[in-house]
């Protein structure tokens, strides 16, 4: 670089920074998130020592039949870095849940909330939403929720016992309020939000989720997947944000990305017509484990008629993913990409079954490897 | 590189009345340069501000050393350029997120463009390369002093500030706008 370039850079770079007009110093602010971190490390020194008596009380609560779980145990400041607005250890499981970008890198970034950096709730700036999430049978019995407030709201009450400690949170440009916690299954839950503004109620019931197995066709599948209510008064759901035939003309299967989670439709023209259907599963991360949905397109318990489609939110490293059948063949499923999410979808015809999935990469080596693959619903697989 | 979470947490620190009026002095006079810098580093007002607030609580958690150390400024930096650091590998901050609203650089027109196009350049950089040329070209500091905040050899900053003005220096968008 030539004297004057390095002259024309450096005045460059002092014209983009000089002009940058910051607000006034938000000393309390500061302050009070050092207090934040100095207030952890001491909970971090009670939980070196206390931790064996937390687990000692949480399994003679158990024991009791009367579990208990316990909101946010360890505050976290007011404006929380790193996106996280809750957590805590409940049965000696660490919990966290916070605010984070889970677009995959190179795609516009999508703000979610995530339980353990795992199960994803796509989230909107607008307050109002209300969320529960299962994750069993990690973790039985265990609920974790969270509420988006205005700005105004500083606390919430969880069935009347503990309090919520409101967060604000920052991912992808916007700001959050939010306030999150753990409970049990076994009791509902009944939200109290302090000093609620204009047209919000000041009692709110949490949707309620199931942890129940085993699964079945009849039976609710929501481990991992958020259940999503929301607020009177606040705004409803903003929608579908994106849909994409991925694979047709016999049959469709579209992924519908939103709050509702991954939500296929698929639909399968036949002899009697054609059939509709839709299915949701968790909203993958692009760090946590990925869900494998079975999407029966046309009875699948009929091994003449069968048809069973599979769709994977892969990881963008993933080139192809490979589907190795009973019959002893394989059939290579290409993945698109949908609203910078990336998945892939392969059907498969009765009586062939699906005997293994193989994530390659773009040199045509394994990722990874699963025979764990469900018949309906979904599982879910960390490559 | 050490985390300064663990430099910090060695020894425990009160902060007295006094101390508290120190270092909200102490806060406000380095706030608009922190803003600023972690601006350069992110390229996001919003960001540039939470990781300023994150460096300054960190340094209300050790004020008693900090303000008793040679160079406070330069233990500032170095908590800031960390934050800042730990910030992009979290989010993985896509190519992408220019559309972010924070990203908007406000002025006369002409400026508008010079100014984004250098903005948009720097955050092509991968983030030990953005923050050498900001450290270098905004902060002013020396090999030795880049190396110091940045936890590496003095030797690795010449070689990152070379690579990143090559990359600078085809940029595209700069070389329309007649920058570096």
């Amino acid at each position: 670089m030539t004297a004057t370039e390095d002259r024309e850079l450096r005045r460059a770079v002092h014209e983009l920074l000089q002009d940058v007009p910051p607000s006034p110093a938000p000393v309390e602010e500061i302050v009070r998130r050092g207090k934040g971190i100095r207030l952890r490390r001491t909970w971090a020194v009670v939980g070196a020592l206390g931790l064996a008596g937390i687990v000692a009380v949480t399994t003679l609560a158990l024991a009791g039949g009367r579990h208990q779980a316990s909101p946010a145990t360890v505050p976290v400041g007011p404006v929380a870095p790193g996106g996280v607005f809750a957590q805590g250890v409940v049965d000696g499981h660490p919990w966290q849940l916070a605010v984070q970008d889970i677009a995959d890198p190179g795609y516009l970034c999508q703000p979610a909330i995530v339980l353990n950096g795992t199960d994803a709730d796509p989230v909107f700036p607008d307050p109002g939403n209300l969320a529960a999430v299962a994750l069993s049978p990690s973790l039985p019995g265990i609920g974790f929720g969270f509420i988006q407030v205005p700005a105004a709201v500083s606390q919430v009450i969880v069935n009347g016992q503990a309090n919520a400690q409101v967060v604000t949170v920052a991912a992808c440009g916007f700001r959050y309020h939010v306030a999150g916690f753990a409970y049990s299954l076994a009791q509902a839950v009944r939200i109290t939000v302090a000093n609620p503004p204009p047209g919000w109620p000041t009692v709110l019931t949490l949707p309620q989720v199931s942890g129940r197995l085993p699964y079945g066709p009849s039976m609710q599948q929501t481990a991992g997947l958020w259940v999503n209510a929301y607020a009177a008064g606040a705004e409803e759901e903003p929608g579908t944000l994106d849909s994409q035939a991925v694979i047709g003309p016999d049959w469709i299967i579209q992924i519908q990305f939103g709050t509702g989670g991954d939500c296929y439709a698929f639909s399968a023209t036949g002899s009697a017509g054609t059939n509709h259907m839709g299915a949701c599963g968790p909203v993958s991360t692009p760090t946590g484990p990925e869900t494998i949905m079975a999407l029966p397109l046309a009875s699948p318990s009929d091994p003449a008629t069968g048809l069973t489609g599979y769709a994977v939110q892969v990881s963008p490293a993933t080139f192809g993913l490979q589907a190795t059948l009973s019959n002893g063949s394989s059939e290579l499923a290409t993945p698109c990409v949908v609203d910078g999410r990336v998945y892939a979808v392969l059907v498969v015809r009765a009586p062939v079954r699906l005997s293994r999935l193989t994530w390659l990469n773009a040199a045509g080596r394994v990722i990874a490897s699963t025979t764990a693959l469900p018949q309906y619903g979904y599982v879910q697989f960390q490559p | 590189m050490s985390e300064p979470r663990d430099e910090l947490a060695a020894v425990p620190d009160i902060i007295t009345t006094d101390d508290g009026e120190d270092f909200s002095a102490f806060a406000v006079s380095r706030w608009p340069g922190l803003v600023r810098l972690a601006y350069g580093l992110t390229g996001d007002r919003w960001m540039a501000e939470d990781i300023a607030q994150t460096a300054l609580a960190r340094a209300y958690v050790a004020w008693r050393r900090v303000s008793r150390a040679d160079d406070p400024d330069a233990y500032l930096r170095r908590i800031l350029v960390n934050a800042s650091n730990r910030r992009f590998r979290r989010r993985r901050v896509s190519e992408q997120s220019g559309d972010l609203p924070e990203r908007a650089v406000e002025g006369p027109a002409e400026l508008v463009s010079e100014r984004a196009a250098l903005l948009g350049a720097l955050h092509q950089l991968p983030p030990r390369q953005r923050a050498v040329v900001v450290l270098r070209y905004w902060e002013d500091l020396t090999d030795a002093q880049i190396a110091a905040t940045l936890g590496c050899s003095p030797g690795t900053v010449r070689s990152q500030l070379s690579r990143a003005l090559a990359k600078l220096r085809v940029d595209p968008a700069l070389g329309e706008s007649d920058h570096a």
